[in-house]
């Protein structure tokens, strides 16, 4: 009850108001008490004043007589005042009467000055005739002021005990009663019928009703939300039991996992994908057999800390198991640190994906990977910054023989091909078949040039020996492109193209060698584009030029035609010879154009001089790229009709390498020309693979025969044998010869000895500009060279 | 005192105190030794403090009777205080017993009198107009 007590707030506020009023009590008390001896103080000097003015005439008057029976009297009579100790009259510095109070009490606290009064004479105020002196009685004072400070305390005391009374009452009846009565009627009180709480009386309109009806709309809005739980919870009931079906029967793994990984609940399909005995009380996802178990606490740390759904494929491998399974585990997060998880089994998915990227970076063929994979391997290698080297492998001829002997043929090439390189590198270097007959080799770790170039060597040598292909012995040679990273380039397409035009190097340089990377050929590949351009440009700027070489009738002397030759007049570099920019406008493709220009200007020429009277002919010649449809029947016919020519005066002068290419449509084209009047020429006769069947087989007009024979005719005698040869087989199947390259009289003789039809070289004339030509006909014409 | 004898007394006043204001002297016996006092030394004598010459013979003042003119004038002119101020001061000295006051003479020529035959006896007159047997030690101006 005590203790109940204490924690009341009668007994608080209480203790506060007496506290606060004993405080400014004791502060007043202080106050009170100096103002109070100030002020006794004071009336005590007023006091001592006023008595002085009573007795001052008669003591002047005793002064003034000195009479000493009078003063006497005065100080006696004034020392029956209690408030004063001693009394004291001078004359003329004498004492006169004097009169004091036995002191009872030592210590005296106050410290009154005594009042003195100077005497002046009755007769005389001017005249000083003497001094009376009262010294207060300091005991008497301070009895005063202590009777005055102790009524002051009683008084405060009385005040303060009324007051904390008081205040206990009305804190009693105005706020502890009314309290109290509300709390026994909350107790009482069942929200959930409806009851309220009664409002206290005669506290309706303040704190306590506003309290109160505050109360009793919380315990409405509380009551409310109960019921609406409650029908929630009946509502889930129903909806547990529906899905609980679901759940157990589903085919899909459904578990419930905590932060941890450990389970709260799965169902039969979970437990079947993830092998987990029936006995385990509470396991966890983290005792699975997992690939990589910190992926699946990062997968269930991820969905908690975004609360979003999270999901990823998982590699399960089940102890004792050689083949691994794979899970597909979506989880969404379902309330404060745990997580539903979806399982399904992705093996066959995964294991699909897993070869449809295995095959998308192999080549089919050899098994070796492919470009893709080549550039995925030389990423990653660049990834890791260490040095390496880089070879690209291009089979000379290999289009020849997958040509004449067919794809499986040409398959089997390549396979046997890439199982010799495979057989020529460490087992560490990397062998990929980039393209048709290429191939290419990353060695990591190599960046020596002589190792490599042994390397290359060594692969070079197993190439080279022969492929024995449906019982016939094939030689294929190989070349070799050689660079290096990062020397040779920091990134995959430098790196790439430079070790390309290492390899296009090889490949010039006639097959069969390797050729390592070096700066220059960045600089003449430029070079090459800038030539190419130029060439584009030229044909715009009317830059290129035909100039003409005489064709001779050795037995008439009568110059008959001539070879179109193209030149380049190059606003920079002059004139620029043909093969300095034929083979790069063949390897473009330019050459198409520049044979359209070529055609189209060899007619007008001929138009020009037809139109003079001047019955020559000409050839021009024509480069596999145009065969067939650049230079097509239909074009070569719009030009001579344009320029009104017959077809007749016209040759085209095919190589046999030409002809090699693809053979059946060279045949029909030259069959197609032919029968529309072109005449066909086979140029530089002996320098290629040519057999001489083909003469037979190909419609041609005229056999040139290269120059090459013709200088060394002279003094071989197997050439000369050969020129003869030739000239004597084509007069025998029918064929006019052309000899090119006679540039002495002794040559000509020979050849006009041997029954050759026809000359050109030097000794008639170099090519010559059209304006030049037909005074060099006139002058071959009369004199005969 | 009736209201009329206080009229007649104020009347009989204005007459005597004609001659008075003309002239007031304090005299001495010839041998008192002293030819001249200064006015605090006759105060000092006819009040009391001390009855004394300066030549050291001792000094009896001679007062007048009370409700004469020449008393009035002579206490007004001396000290600037009314009679019954004077009376009350030795009222207060006479209760302590110790100092009487001055000695009183009948009239005026009993005061010559007495001066006359008094060793060291002081007086006050008004000026007397032949020789005398007194000597005038004191002249009294206008009040002060």
């Amino acid at each position: 009850m005590i203790r109940y007590f204490r924690k009341s707030i009668v007994f608080g506020t209480t203790v506060g108001v007496v506290g606060v009023a004993l405080l400014v009590g004791l502060l007043f008390k202080l106050v009170a008490a100096n103002f109070t001896a100030e002020q006794a103080e004071q009336d005590v000097v007023t006091h001592l004043n006023e008595l002085v003015n009573t007795i001052e005439s008669t003591a002047s008057v005793a002064c003034f007589a000195k009479d000493a029976q009078l003063a006497k009297e005065v100080v006696n009579g004034v020392i029956k005042n209690v408030a004063i100790a001693r009394v004291v009259i001078i004359s003329d510095g004498q004492e006169l009467a004097r009169a004091e109070r036995p002191s009872q009490v030592a210590g005296i606290r106050t410290a009154l000055q005594p009042v003195q009064r100077k005497l002046v004479s009755p007769f005389d105020p001017n005249q000083t005739i003497g001094e009376i002196r009262i010294e207060p009685n300091h005991e008497n004072v301070d009895q005063g002021i202590a009777e005055q400070i102790r009524f002051v305390s009683v008084l405060l005391a009385v005040q303060l005990a009324v007051i904390a009374v008081a205040v206990m009452g009305i804190m009693y009846r105005m706020v502890v009663r009314p309290i109290k009565a509300m709390s026994d009627g909350l107790h009482r009180m069942d929200a959930t019928t409806g009851q309220q709480l009664p409002i206290p009386a005669r506290h309706a309109h303040n704190e306590l009703g506003r309290l109160a009806g505050d109360i009793n709309a919380l315990a409405g809005r509380l009551v409310a939300a109960l019921f609406e739980e409650h029908a929630l919870r009946l509502e889930r009931e129903m909806d547990e039991r529906k899905y609980r079906g679901i759940f157990d029967n589903a085919d899909s793994g459904i578990f419930v996992a905590d932060g941890r990984g450990c389970l709260q609940s799965w169902n039969r399909s979970f437990a079947r994908l993830s092998g987990m005995p029936d006995t385990a009380a509470a396991p966890c996802l983290a005792d699975m057999p997992w690939q990589a178990p910190e992926q699946l606490a990062a997968l269930i740390e991820a969905c908690l800390a975004a609360n979003a759904g999270q999901a990823a494929d998982l590699e399960l491998l089940p102890a004792g198991q050689r083949t691994s399974t794979w899970l597909h585990i979506a989880l969404s997060p379902i309330g404060v640190d745990t997580v539903q998880g979806i399982v399904s089994d992705v093996t066959d998915r995964k294991q699909a994906e897993d070869s449809a990227r295995e095959m998308a970076v192999t080549d089919p063929l050899t098994g070796l990977g492919n470009r893709l994979g080549l550039e995925q391997r030389l990423l990653a290698r660049m990834r890791s910054s260490d040095a390496f080297s880089l070879m690209l492998i291009d089979l000379d001829g290999f289009k020849q023989i997958n040509d004449a002997m067919g794809f499986p043929v040409g398959d089997k090439v390549l396979a046997m091909a890439a199982s010799r390189l495979a057989s020529g590198i460490k087992s560490s270097d990397w062998l990929a078949r980039t393209g048709g007959d290429e191939f290419a080799i990353v060695l990591p770790g190599l960046a020596s040039q002589e190792t490599a170039a042994s390397i290359g060597g060594r692969l070079l040598g197993t190439l080279a020996h022969p492929f024995d292909i449906a019982d016939m012995p094939t030689i294929l040679g190989a070349s070799i492109g050689i660079g290096f990273f990062p020397g040779d380039g920091h990134d995959l397409p430098t790196l790439l193209r430079n070790v390309e035009l290492a390899l296009d190097r090889a490949r010039a340089g006639g097959g069969n060698c390797f050729e390592f990377f070096d700066s220059a050929m960045v600089k003449a590949a430029t070079q090459r584009r800038q030539l190419e351009a130029d060439m584009r440009q030229g044909i715009q700027r009317d830059e290129f030029r035909l100039f003409f070489q005489p064709i001779v009738d050795l037995a008439s002397h009568r110059t008959l035609g001539a070879e179109a030759l193209i030149r380049w007049q190059h606003p920079e570099h002059g004139l620029v010879p043909p093969d300095s920019f034929i083979p790069l406008a063949e390897e473009t493709g330019f050459i198409r154009e520049l044979g359209l220009w070529v055609v189209d200007e060899a007619c007008r020429q001929l138009a020009s001089w037809h139109g003079a009277g001047h019955a020559l002919y000409l050839s021009v010649n024509v480069s596999t790229r145009q065969i067939p449809d650049a230079l097509s029947l239909a074009i070569l016919l719009a030009a001579t009709t344009r320029h009104g020519i017959p077809p007749g005066a016209l040759a085209l002068e095919i190589t046999e390498g030409a002809l090699m290419g693809d053979m059946a449509k060279a045949l029909a084209w030259l069959q197609d020309v032919r029968a529309a009047g072109f005449r066909t020429y086979l140029d530089d006769f002996g320098t290629g693979y040519s057999s001489l069947s083909y003469l037979k087989r190909f419609p041609m007009d005229t056999v040139k025969i290269d120059k090459s024979f013709v200088r060394e005719m002279g003094e071989d005698g197997s050439d000369r044998a050969l020129v003869e040869a030739i000239i004597a087989m084509a007069r025998s199947l029918g064929l006019k010869v052309v000899a090119e390259g006679v540039e002495t009289a002794a040559q000509l003789a020979l050849l006009r000895g041997m029954g050759c039809g026809m000359g050109q070289g030097y000794h008639f004339s170099k090519p010559v500009p059209a304006a030049d030509f037909l005074s060099v006909r006139d002058r071959i014409d009369a004199t005969g060279w | 005192m009736t209201p009329r004898r206080r009229l007649l007394s104020l009347l009989a006043g204005l007459l005597l105190a004609e001659p008075a204001r003309a002239d007031l002297v304090v005299i001495a016996h010839p041998r008192a030794g002293v030819d001249q006092l200064t006015r605090e030394q006759v105060v000092n004598i006819f009040l009391g403090r001390f009855r004394q010459f300066p030549s050291g013979i001792a000094a009896e003042p001679i007062d007048l009777p009370p409700d004469t003119a020449e008393k009035a004038a002579f206490y007004q002119k001396l000290v600037g205080k009314e009679l019954a101020e004077i009376n009350a001061y030795w009222a207060r000295l006479v209760f302590s017993g110790r100092t009487q006051p001055p000695r009183q003479a009948s009239g005026a020529t009993h005061m010559v009198e007495l001066v006359a035959g008094t060793p060291g006896a002081i007086g006050y007159v008004e000026r007397p107009k032949g020789e005398s047997k007194v000597k005038i030690v004191f002249e009294l101006e206008a009040a002060r």
